[in-house]
């Protein structure tokens, strides 16, 4: 029997009650006008070996597959920094980072690089350690702490949370082309957290906290499903597989080689194409199936995969016991 | 100390607010209240009118209510209520203001765990995952959220900063509650992340900016071995971490506890003097506090 503290305890968990894959059954909660799903969606599969050599190419390679009308236009790239381990793999990695921003720059689009780190308030410190600073110092590139940016008063679009609005940045607002440049990793809230998690970094520590506790409150599935639904422009997605993370991520787990780098406009088609390269099904994360609802394609058989054979690089991602039900296989990998 | 000083006078908006980043952006009650506290007193006219005018910015902020929003843009009253109490405490023709605001801060608390929530986790205990006395609710960053350890810990300062000029019993209860909360949540070993010490089983780590302030928070409370303890944490992890944020809040807890500051206090000079492009407002305004001899709005000890 549970005493009182046990028992309120176990209770605190009310954040991750929402965001338990399988817990939510929802009607239709978007407005069908604003959201058009295609047909089918795009992804693309680059193998790359190692942060030491290639990025650059291989990025080049990806976007170059997609076309993206980016010439003269702002193009905001927001890497996923949240945390520094020396011994960890936490964050994108910033050859990845220099990377797009090459990249896209040789397209003539003007890059700027934002992000609101969820668990650290001391930017100075982030971007030094994680060497995203000297990226942008190297490149000349401007950052925007998303966390202290303008802000404007977003009317969501869908109603998961409950909320009427959130208060979003003005510089990812205004952006042409936003870009998630997220890390592969599974998490020990949400399941897998990849381009469309990457998005709480977009939310204002400021008005907030940090974490950014409201949208745990509301529910981290509902969250992220909102707050995807609330961005109006057009999207691309890179993400950093090349080594991810497995068990107890986002921080605390450990290194996965995958060799990838995975793109795509539609960022239901792209994460749903990095769960399966992690052994993990998209159907059984709960925040992606709802999301393949009306966001983006998440069923196989309507995602175009170029570039490489995603089943050369798919690897079996450990995940905690609790979330050993999105295996692909359902066999216990607990971390 | 000048450096610091030019700094924010060359980052003042026109509107006597400050933003949170130096190269502008909109003023907003948290960097305007820690640079107000940082050039007040100032022996330099230039200061104390940008210290003026930014009391007047956050005095035609302030809500009914007595509380403070985060900037114009968003008009809810929050956590920010603490530092801008602070800044104004210091000023004798603003002190009912920085009282109405320590009042609001009274009624504030972290929200409660739903009992659905409750009946779930007591149902399925392996989703039991972290390890916090949730009676204790100290502050939360915004109304109707759960409590965090930096906004119980500024709420703390402000509250023992003022509390001659609040109702006695209530705020001794909620101080003592508060610092209930921020020893429940000291990680293993000492120091303190933002909330939890514990996920899943695993030790989360302590973060240098938090500690220092929950340091700062209990400074009448030397003799708590948590405190003892974080204090040493605290001296490891600025040793790894150089940034003017973590070593000016290092700074001000050696002073108030009274441990060998001067290699710090000789690191934020070689760190303003680097012109660096990523410190901020806060930890500007922060630095500069640090770097003054004496008292200081974040030390109550003797208020």
């Amino acid at each position: 029997m549970l005493d009182r503290r046990e028992f309120l305890k176990a209770a605190a968990g009310a954040a991750v009650l929402a965001g338990l894959p399988g817990c939510g059954r929802d009607e239709e909660r978007w407005q069908p006008s604003a959201f058009a799903k295609h047909a089918s969606s795009r992804t693309a599969v680059i193998h790359v070996n190692g942060y030491e050599r290639g990025i650059a190419e291989a990025v080049r390679r990806g976007v170059e597959l997609f076309d993206l009308p980016v010439r003269g236009r702002r193009v905001v790239l927001k890497p996923n920094f949240v945390e520094f381990d020396p011994q960890g793999v936490i964050n994108t990695h910033p050859a990845v980072v220099a990377a797009a921003i090459e990249v896209f720059r040789a397209l003539d689009a003007d890059v700027v690089v934002a992000e609101g780190p969820g668990h650290r308030r001391d930017n100075e410190y982030l971007l030094t350690a994680t060497g995203i600073g000297n990226v942008l110092q190297d490149t000349g590139t401007s950052f925007v702490d998303l966390n202290n940016d303008a802000v404007r008063r977003v009317p969501l679009r869908s109603g998961y949370t409950g909320m009427k609005a959130l208060y979003l940045p003005e510089t990812v607002m205004s952006a042409d082309l936003f870009v998630s440049l997220p890390k592969m990793k599974t998490h020990h809230w949400a399941g897998v957290t990849l381009s469309m998690k990457n998005l709480f970094g977009i939310v204002p520590g400021s008005i907030y906290g940090w974490p950014k506790n409201p949208l745990h409150w509301a529910g981290i599935r509902e969250s992220i499903l909102d707050i995807n639904a609330a961005l109006p422009m057009p999207r691309f997605n890179i993400v950093d597989g090349i080594v991810g993370m497995e068990g107890n991520g986002p921080i605390q787990g450990e290194p996965v080689p995958s060799g990838v780098l995975v793109f795509g406009e539609d960022p239901v088609a792209v994460d749903a194409t990095c769960a399966r390269l992690m052994d993990i099904d998209p159907e059984k994360v709960s925040y992606l199936k709802e999301a393949g609802r009306f966001l983006g394609n998440l069923e196989t058989e309507r995602i175009v995969t170029m570039g490489e054979d995603p089943d050369r690089y798919r690897r079996d991602y450990r995940v905690l016991s609790q979330f050993t039900r999105i295996k692909a296989n359902s066999r216990a990998t607990a971390g | 100390m000048d450096l610091a000083r030019s700094h924010l006078l060359g980052a003042q908006d026109a509107d006597g607010g400050w933003g949170a980043n130096s190269s502008g952006g909109p003023s907003a009650t948290e960097p305007t209240s820690l640079a107000v506290m940082a050039l007040r007193g100032a022996d330099d006219p230039e200061a104390s009118r940008a210290a003026d005018r930014g009391l007047v910015w956050l005095r035609e902020r302030q809500r009914s209510d007595g509380s403070w929003p985060v900037s114009d843009q968003v008009p809810m009253g929050c956590w920010m209520t603490s530092l801008a109490a602070l800044a104004l405490a210091g000023s004798p023709i603003d002190r009912s203001r920085a009282g109405a605001g320590a009042r609001w801060l009274l009624e504030q608390e972290g929200r409660p765990v739903p009992w659905m929530s409750r009946l779930f986790f007591f149902l399925f205990p392996r989703y039991d995952v972290i390890d916090l006395d949730l009676e204790l609710k100290g502050w939360s960053w915004f109304e109707n959220t759960f409590g965090w350890v930096e906004p119980t810990a500024y709420a703390l300062i402000a509250l023992k900063t003022l509390r001659a000029d609040l109702p006695q019993s209530q705020t001794r209860s909620r101080i003592e509650e508060g610092e209930r909360m921020l020893v429940d949540r000291v990680c293993e070993g000492g120091g303190w992340n933002y909330g939890n010490s514990r996920v899943y089983d695993e030790e989360l780590w302590p973060y240098p900016d938090t500690t220092a302030l929950a340091l700062l928070a209990l400074q009448d409370r030397p003799g708590l071995p948590e405190v003892r303890s974080s204090l040493d944490v605290l001296d490891r992890m600025v040793a790894r971490n150089e940034s003017l944020l973590a070593t000016s809040l290092a700074l001000l807890c050696g002073r108030v506890y009274g441990r060998p500051v001067q290699a710090l206090s000789r690191r934020i000079g070689e760190h303003l003097e680097s012109d660096s492009r990523w410190i901020d407002v806060r930890a500007v305004a922060l630095a500069s506090l640090a770097l003054r001899e004496g008292a200081v709005p974040l030390y109550f000890r003797n208020a």
